[in-house]
């Protein structure tokens, strides 16, 4: 089980004609995943990985059936490729590149709701179902199959605490990268309902961080809609107010978007919340995940 | 990119909201000039980049030439909560009958601009938001439809402002949303937004911060967000294409990712002091390594290095190779721990450990550090 990623899953690879987007193409299919094209504009009808490169997405989805797509597109023409992508009717698109204009994102992010995509990003490593399938860049060698479920708003962190639960023998059912940016395409609580209905999940963890208000809206939700133990961890204690901590999202602005704020309206709603990565295991020990 | 007040107010004129008249002086006689110009009373405004500056005492009003040339010489060259102060923004010191407030911003929530008025302008919005709610309207924004001046008088008969400073406050909204569009600002805030004794508006402040990620587009021109950056090792950063924060410790800190550089500092925070934040992103070659052991090396008096990355999209054994070739070329004496997974992991910690780095290859960034900590001790 798990969510988004399933045997129906048919991937195709936007940019994979890039440095970035061959390489992960590659990696993605020694994961096993359905990676069954590619979309480069001017660049169709060559092979990547052994996988065709069409010039546009109505010409891969009407080739390959597939639907779902993760982009490695230059940040200024995500806009395009994504409303492209959506018109061509594929259901799922991860958004792995950062920098992309935020008045680029919001429009792309309007669009999706309309249209009843699921889309994630921008900044996600993606999404990684242990065992079935990845689209994205996580690395495969820290994930291993099991009942936990990882939304996180870093990459880095989704595969420090995917590594740490592996390593104590804790498996994951899906891990999430909900995006870091100011704007997301899909908000954190709506990605934990996915978790809340997914049979193969028995309990998720929360990976947030300084800025913005994610982790407070999930808590609402969490409170009136979660019966499945939840625990979070919210990086940068130690920012300064007022600097970006490298994401986009990632920043204090006057008492908004604290580390304590975050955790007071967490713990408030039921979570568990971890002062650091390695108190994971003991959590998941506690409720018995595996 | 946060601008200067007074390179928002610029824009701000020239897209035809109403604003004082007014100069900007960097010394104590361009202050005279400009306020002989305008006529006293005047108002001397701090530019420096941090909201607040009024309650920190960066703005004053200055009524003869004496009294003026006493407040100039106390806030040049001083500081307004932690930033030094350049420029001072001189301007004619208004008769404001009423004070009302306007900002957009963009809510990351809905996804979605979110347009605020209110009557109750000169103080801090949130404060408004506690102490009198009814005071305040707001309006988002569909970014597939956009925005139209009727919304504004829609969201203005909210606060009943009657029909004369309804029209000509829409007026100010509109002008102030496209500003915020063709800018791809990340917030435009007038605040106070006053009102004449004639009925006319005022903008007496202006805020403006615009997206780095589109500064490249944005057609009109900007100041060079190379020169904000105030600390030269952030500038240098921002060089490189990293992200460096500077910090107060002696524990340099590389990571190759911004959530796994805050855990980082988090986690060595509890026993020592972090110098700085470094996250790479995703760009990590051998060159760009080798650049950021030079950046974090540009601190005196560091006793460690301590370097967390992980290879999904980074091949940290290229990033590897730059770490320690300058290990190598410098004769590195101090500490350096590294946890390296992911991508390539075996290669890089033979590369690493070939040049001394003491590598961890757990997942918990926890138990690097405690090495770390062995290694260095607690605090000097």
């Amino acid at each position: 089980m798990g969510i988004l990623i399933d045997d129906s899953t048919r991937v195709i690879v936007q940019g994979i004609t890039g440095r970035i987007g061959s390489i992960q193409t590659r990696w993605m299919l020694a994961y096993g995943t359905k990676v069954v094209g590619g979309v480069t504009p001017g660049k169709g009808g060559s092979i990547i990985e052994g996988v065709p490169v069409f010039d546009s997405v109505e010409e891969a989805v009407k080739e390959t059936g597939a639907n779902a797509s993760v982009f490695f597109v230059p940040a200024v023409f995500v806009l395009d490729a994504f409303l492209e992508t959506v018109d061509a009717g594929v259901e799922l698109i991860v958004v792995v590149p950062e920098h992309i204009p935020i008045h680029d994102v919001i429009k792309m992010r309007a669009y999706a709701i309309q249209k009843g995509v699921f889309a994630l990003g921008p900044t996600t490593p993606g999404i990684l179902v242990p065992g079935k399938g990845k689209m994205g860049i996580m690395p495969a060698s820290l994930f291993a199959p099991g009942r936990v479920g990882i939304i996180s708003r870093s990459g880095t962190l989704s595969y420090e605490f995917a590594g740490i639960l592996s390593e104590n023998r804790v498996g994951q059912s899906t891990v999430v990268g909900m995006g870091a940016d100011h704007v997301i395409l899909t908000n954190l609580d709506d990605i934990l309902r996915l978790f809340e209905e997914d049979k193969g999940t028995d309990g998720v963890i929360i990976v947030g961080e300084v800025g913005g208000e994610q982790e407070e809206k999930a808590a609402r939700f969490i409170q009136e809609r979660m019966t499945k133990p939840v625990a979070a961890y919210i990086a940068g204690r130690y920012s300064p107010q007022g600097k970006q901590m490298g994401h986009a999202g990632a920043i204090v602005r006057g008492s908004a978007g604290t580390v304590a704020g975050k955790q007071e309206a967490l713990r408030e709603a039921g979570v568990e919340v971890l002062e650091s990565p390695i108190h994971v295991t003991r959590w998941a020990q506690k409720y018995n995940l595996k | 990119m946060r601008l200067h007040e007074f390179e928002a107010v610029n824009i701000f004129e020239a897209m035809g909201i109403p604003v004082p008249r007014r100069g900007v002086a960097g010394t104590v006689e361009e202050v005279l000039l400009v306020a002989g110009e305008i006529g006293y009373p005047v108002m001397l405004k701090s530019q420096v980049l941090v909201g607040g500056r009024g309650l920190a005492g960066g703005i004053k009003a200055a009524y003869h030439q004496e009294e003026l040339e006493e407040i100039a010489e106390a806030l040049l060259g001083g500081e307004v909560k932690g930033s030094t102060v350049r420029n001072l923004l001189v301007t004619e010191k208004a008769d404001i009958s009423k004070e009302l407030y306007v900002g957009i911003t963009l809510d990351g929530y809905s996804g979605k601009p979110i347009i605020v008025a209110s009557t109750e302008g000169g103080v801090s919005i949130e404060d408004t938001v506690r102490t009198a709610p009814e005071k305040i309207a707001s309006l988002r924004v569909d970014p597939l439809f956009g925005f139209y001046p009727y919304q504004a008088r829609t969201l203005l008969r909210k606060l009943a402002p009657g029909q004369r400073l309804l029209t000509a406050w829409a007026d100010v909204i509109s002008r102030l949303y496209h500003i915020f569009s063709q800018y791809e600002a990340l917030i435009v805030e007038i605040n106070p937004l006053a009102v004449l004794p004639n009925g006319g508006l005022l903008a007496v402040d202006a805020v403006m911060e615009v997206d780095n990620a589109a500064l490249s587009r944005v057609k009109y021109p900007l100041p060079d967000w190379m020169e904000r950056i105030e600390n030269s090792l952030e500038r240098k950063g921002r060089e490189i294409g990293v992200t460096y924060v500077n910090l107060d410790g002696d524990i340099g800190i590389i990571s190759s990712g911004a959530g796994l550089g805050m855990a980082s500092m988090d986690i060595i925070g509890e026993k020592m002091r972090p110098a700085n934040f470094l996250e790479t992103g995703g760009g990590i070659t051998e060159d760009l390594l080798y650049k950021c052991m030079e950046l974090v090396m540009m601190k005196v008096d560091l006793r460690a290095i301590f370097i967390n990355i992980y290879g999904g999209i980074n091949p940290i054994h290229e990033g590897a190779k730059g770490i320690a070739r300058y290990i190598r070329e410098h004769s590195l004496k101090i500490p350096i721990v590294a946890k390296a997974l992911g991508n390539h992991q075996e290669e890089t910690w033979e590369i690493l450990r070939s040049v001394g780095v003491h590598v961890v290859t757990e997942a918990a960034t926890e138990r690097a550090v405690e090495q770390l900590f062995e290694l260095v001790g607690g605090d000097k």
